[in-house]
């Protein structure tokens, strides 16, 4: 079945264009992943002796395809991952399409593909969906929101509560690099050497770190970056964290952007590394294997736990210390 | 009291002295003079005055009246309220009686002091107990400000609590006749603080062997962190080039000036400093002040100082002795040293032995330390001669905290917690204000922490607790943030308001309109956009922004201030002329330029002066905040205005007048004008904008008086110039001198603000915040 160039309303109106759109476009890739479309609803199994997690997430991403993934890839990887940070393995998504009337149809192709294939690659199955089509200038091409289903083990203990001073603070890769790339897309700025998203399932880091019994906390920085991790993993568990500005893991491509325009690369989103704070007589040892394994060949102790404050400090490689504060908006100068 | 003989029928004279008269002493002095003057009678402390009743001749009354105003101690600024016939009691002896209960006694937080006269000869001779002693202090002179935990002001309340007074200190601080009586800081070798060294593994105890070894380390090329007053400095050689640079490299401060401290000599003690510096009656009356501040003078060519001690200047940052700790190692060096502050670059000074240690370990090669407990830091206090005047650049040690008296009445009491750079916080009550010392640039947790506790302590130590507080609109200070989460009504005050505020309450012009130049680096303005080549109209709560500069972006935000050569750039695009000395840049940035990401526009002069500093070549980059523009200045003294272009006025959209600068600064670029031309041409072409803008104002507004304020007029050049173009045109030329005229001065022009805003309601205000 061949699909017209682009998505007009008809395809939202659930008549034949909708069908054509849902058998023909997303179950056609979805299929494998379990996606049923003569039920409104799935039915899914779920292990003995566990507790489940839930999350949902909406994307919206502007530009909708950038270097290192598409809006599709990463609507997978922001859920999955809400998970595996949560301590969870995924097992179930349910996806919601918002398509613009006009999206080219091509594009929802490639969008669904990437999304197909991050699904199975991370190991889950999409069991449940729906579209919508929007009529012009209603919408920025296509939005997705997905809800996962995953499955906790009963000795589950990660949390901020956790987290006590002297605990160690990783990362498990370079920061920024999807917020650069994202930025740089959408700005036209064409691309720039290796600079893409870092966008991925961070299961296979999560699964090997939960297996440190030191294991306190994980989040993974996206939205407002590492830095804006640390600060909500501060005023939660009412400690002080200082980080080491040499420690923090940072490509190349992302400094000299970051450089030159003026951007403060602790504020910009990942969208596949963790920030997990580990016991510090662990912390080395959890940091290499993930190293060694080439799981997060970048990872890295980049701070520590300290005293109740509530204070996000970074030492800077001058030596002093620079306090990291929440952003308004965004950064505008403060020198006078 | 008992009636005595006929022969002792004097007449009586009540006294009232007013003014700065409590904590410096005054009573142990009024004491003092009615003995040596044998009048009877007797003095207390009342609600901020001093209250004397004295009995004897006349000629030795009307001696009295005088004497106690021309004799007053170094530290009172005493005025004679009343002067007149008492009732006819007749008193035995002279007494000091209790101070008079009140209901609110008017507290006076001192600064801390210089060591006095007494005390230095006392201190110099062999025959005294306090010889070579380097905590000496009396009633006249000492910390205050750094060693008071709470008030009353007495010893149990400062940090000497921890050092009971031996039986000679006790006699001396019981007696009303020894000018240590209640000296709260008293101390001698016997019961007081001392000093210790340390330096690797070497540890010495004892006032004289850790001074010796520290002059070692100084001698030697070394660098030693010595703990003094307010904080700790570091110190080396100024004389030695390799021991100046290897401070410089530790520090990683390449540019930045160096004050430098130069014993006292000659009859009016600054025979040293003339021999580095060039000194007038100003400068030369201010070095010498009690408040021993920094004064920036011009340095003599042949000045035995080493070559990076200000990099790119003419000037240098002279201070002399003012702690007997000072006094000793210099006498005993016999040379001057670099006293720079021991702190990180923008931090408060550094005031704990531990924290020293961990924290300049790899700037000291030895630390000079003391146990008098510091509670809080307090910077040398930085002073210029501006446009023919000395104006301070820096509040700190030896003048703050700075009272003025408010023009305006408060209703309640305002806290207000100053600006980014340069903060100051200022507490106000009634028609008091009191600014705090320097604290800093509030982008490192210390500077916070210190700003958190100045803000806390000065509420404590004045006993008012603040009901509502203001702070600058912009969204993103630390300084804000807490003022915003503190729970209390709150002001947003833009920042060139309170510019324009703080010079008009610090002058007490608030009852008619004027023109206000508010020029500085950046600040956050009405429309969101950085603001800093503001012209207002009006008068606090009520300005009215009537001229300002064509917008320009500054791509990479904040880093244009360490980049001058963005901001050239930015403007060569703007006005789309060739840079020739132009750096290799990415071309991402130009895109991101077009784009207007990342860069955010401004009318901020100080910019301006950055990209004109990096047009001409002078400096392409800065290590310092304001090195372009003090680098500027300094090169336009060796040439002279070659006729720059005049930058055109242009009216837009909204009626403001618009300084177009695009024709200046492509000539800033001209390399056929010699650079020091160049320079001086830039300076002149503002000053005449200036006198452009206020005559094309002056047809649409009435004003006698003109400001100029902010940053931008630290510079001497600019605002003299501006201020002869002020006068030729009739007018008054207003620039702040009592309050520093860059963002130290932002807390006291959001308290004007606040108060003329609440005042006057219905008047345009912050709302838009
Ligand atoms: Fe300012
Ligand atoms: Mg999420
Ligand atoms: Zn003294
Ligand atoms: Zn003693």
């Amino acid at each position: 079945m061949k699909l017209e160039p682009h998505i007009r309303l008809a395809h939202g109106n659930g008549g034949r264009y909708m069908r054509e759109l849902i058998d023909g476009l997303f179950a056609a890739r979805l299929g494998e992943q379990g996606l049923d479309t003569t039920v409104d609803a799935a039915m899914v199994d779920v292990p003995q002796g566990v507790r489940m997690m839930m999350t949902t997430d909406g994307f919206t991403v502007d530009p909708l395809e950038f270097p290192g993934g598409n809006i599709g890839s990463l609507a997978i990887h922001g859920t999955v991952n809400d998970l595996a940070v949560g301590g969870a393995f995924p097992l179930y998504l349910t996806l919601n399409a918002f398509i613009e009337e006009g999206t080219e149809t091509a594009l929802l192709e490639r969008i669904v593909d990437a999304l197909a294939a991050a699904a199975t690659e991370a190991g889950v199955k999409v069991v449940a969906g729906d579209t919508k089509v929007l009529a012009r200038g209603e919408c920025g091409g296509v939005y997705l929101a997905t809800t996962g289903l995953g499955v906790v083990p009963a000795s589950h203990k990660l949390g901020q509560q956790y987290v006590q001073p002297g605990d160690k603070l990783i990362v498990t890769g370079g920061v920024g690099d999807h917020g650069t790339a994202v930025l740089l897309a959408r700005e036209e700025y064409g691309l720039r050497g290796d600079l893409k998203s870092d966008s991925a399932s961070v299961l296979p880091i999560t699964e090997m770190l939960m297996k440190r019994p030191g294991l306190r906390f994980m989040r993974d920085p996206t939205r407002g970056g590492l830095a804006t991790v640390a600060l909500d993993l501060a005023r939660e568990s009412e400690l002080s964290i200082n980080m080491e500005e040499n420690a923090i893991p940072l490509s190349e491509p992302v400094q000299a952007v970051c450089e030159l325009l003026g951007y403060d690369p602790l504020y910009l989103a990942c969208e596949g590394r963790v920030v997990a704070v580990i016991a510090a007589d662990e912390a080395d040892d959890a940091v290499q294997e993930l190293r060694l394994s080439g799981v997060a060949p970048d990872a890295a102790v980049i701070g520590t736990i300290g005293e109740k404050k509530g204070a996000v400090t970074l030492t800077t490689s001058l030596g002093g210390q620079r306090l990291i504060d929440e952003l308004e908006d965004d950064p505008l100068p403060r020198i006078c | 009291m008992s009636r005595q003989g006929v022969d002792n029928h004097h007449p009586v004279r009540r006294v009232t002295v007013a003014g700065r008269v409590q904590g410096v002493g005054f009573r142990p002095f009024v004491y003092r003079l009615a003995h040596e003057l044998k009048l009877t009678g007797w003095v207390f402390n009342a609600s901020g005055v001093v209250e004397v009743a004295i009995q004897g001749p006349a000629d030795q009354l009307d001696a009295f009246a005088r004497d106690v105003i021309e004799r007053a101690p170094p530290l009172a600024r005493p005025e004679l309220l009343r002067n007149e016939p008492g009732e006819g009691e007749d008193f035995q002896a002279f007494e000091i009686r209790a101070s008079q209960a009140q209901a609110e006694p008017e507290i006076h937080v001192p600064p801390d002091q210089f060591m006095c006269d007494d005390c230095l000869v006392e201190v110099s001779d062999p025959a005294e107990r306090r010889y070579r002693y380097p905590f000496i202090n009396c009633t006249q002179c000492g910390p205050r400000y750094t060693i008071i935990r709470a008030l009353p002001y007495d010893r149990p309340n400062t940090t000497l609590r921890d050092f009971p007074l031996c039986a000679d200190c006790d006699a001396e601080y019981r007696n009303p006749l020894d000018r240590r009586f209640h000296a709260q800081p008293l101390a001698c070798a016997v019961c007081g603080p001392s000093l210790r060294f340390v330096s690797g593994q070497t540890r010495i105890e004892g006032n004289e062997d850790s001074l010796a070894a520290a002059i070692e380390v100084i001698k030697g090329g070394g660098i030693v962190a010595a703990r003094g007053v307010g904080g700790y400095h570091l110190i080396c050689d100024a004389g030695n080039e390799s021991a100046v640079s290897a401070l410089r490299a530790r520090k990683h401060r390449p540019d930045k000036p160096l004050a430098v401290m130069v014993a006292m000599a000659g009859a009016d003690r600054l025979d040293g400093a003339r021999e580095l510096a060039e000194l007038d009656q100003a400068t030369a009356a201010r070095l010498a002040d009690p408040e021993r501040p920094i004064v920036l003078v011009r340095m003599r060519p042949d000045a035995k100082l080493a070559p990076s001690i200000a990099p790119g200047l003419n000037e240098v940052g002279l201070m002399l002795p003012y702690s007997p700790i000072h006094h000793l190692l210099l006498g005993d060096l016999g040379r001057p040293i670099v006293a720079t502050s021991g702190n990180l670059s923008g931090e408060p000074v550094l005031t704990d032995p531990a924290e020293v240690e961990a924290r300049l370990s790899t700037v000291a090669d030895a630390f000079l330390h003391h146990n008098r407990p510091i509670q809080r830091p307090a910077d040398d206090p930085v002073w210029r001669k501006i446009a023919g005047r000395m104006r301070p650049i820096r509040l700190g040690r030896g003048n703050a905290p700075l009272e003025i008296e408010l023009p305006v009445t408060l209703g309640e009491p305002l806290l207000a917690v100053g600006a980014f750079l340069k903060n100051t916080v200022t507490l106000a009550w009634k028609s008091r204000a009191i600014v705090s010392p320097h604290i800093g640039e509030l982008d490192s947790l210390r500077t916070v922490e210190v700003f958190r506790q100045v803000s806390a302590d000065l509420q404590d130590l004045y006993g008012v607790r603040a009901k509502s507080l203001a702070c600058d609109a912009h969204p993103d200070f630390p300084n804000s943030r807490w003022a915003r989460d503190a729970g209390l009504p709150l002001t947003r005050v833009f920042h060139h308001e309170a510019h324009a505020s703080a010079l008009a309450g610090e002058f007490g012009v608030l009852d008619r309109d004027m023109l206000v130049f508010a020029w500085d680096g950046v600040g956050y303005g009405r429309d969101k956009t950085l603001w800093g080549g503001e012209t207002y109209f009006g008068r606090p709560g009520a300005w009215q922004r009537v001229a300002s500069f064509r917008p320009f972006r500054l791509p990479g935000g904040d880093r244009v201030t360490r980049q001058p050569w963005r901001t050239a750039l930015s403007l060569s695009w703007h006005a789309g002329f060739d840079w020739a000395g132009a750096p290799e840049v990415d071309p991402l940035l130009r895109t991101a330029w077009d784009k207007g990401m990342a860069s955010p526009v401004s009318s901020a002069v100080g910019r301006l002066f950055d990209g004109a500093a990096a047009l001409a070549g002078v400096a392409l980059e800065a290590s310092y905040e304001g090195q372009g523009p003090t680098w500027l200045e300094a090169m336009a003294a060796k040439g002279r205005d070659p006729g720059a272009p005049d930058l055109a006025l242009v009216e837009d959209e909204q009626g403001l007048l618009r300084a177009d600068w695009s024709e200046l600064m492509a000539w800033m670029a001209d390399p056929g004008v010699p650079v020091a031309d160049r320079a001086a041409g830039f300076h002149a072409a503002l000053a005449r904008l200036i006198a452009a803008q206020i005559g094309e104002l002056a047809r649409r507004f009435e004003f006698k008086e003109v400001g100029l304020t902010g940053g931008v007029f630290q510079n001497n050049l600019l605002a003299s110039q501006a201020a002869s173009a002020i006068e030729s045109a009739g007018r008054i030329a207003l620039i702040p001198e009592r309050l520093p005229v860059n963002d130290a001065g932002i807390s006291y022009g959001q308290v004007i603000e606040t108060a003329c805003l609440a005042s006057e309601p219905g008047e345009s205000g912050p709302s838009g915040a």
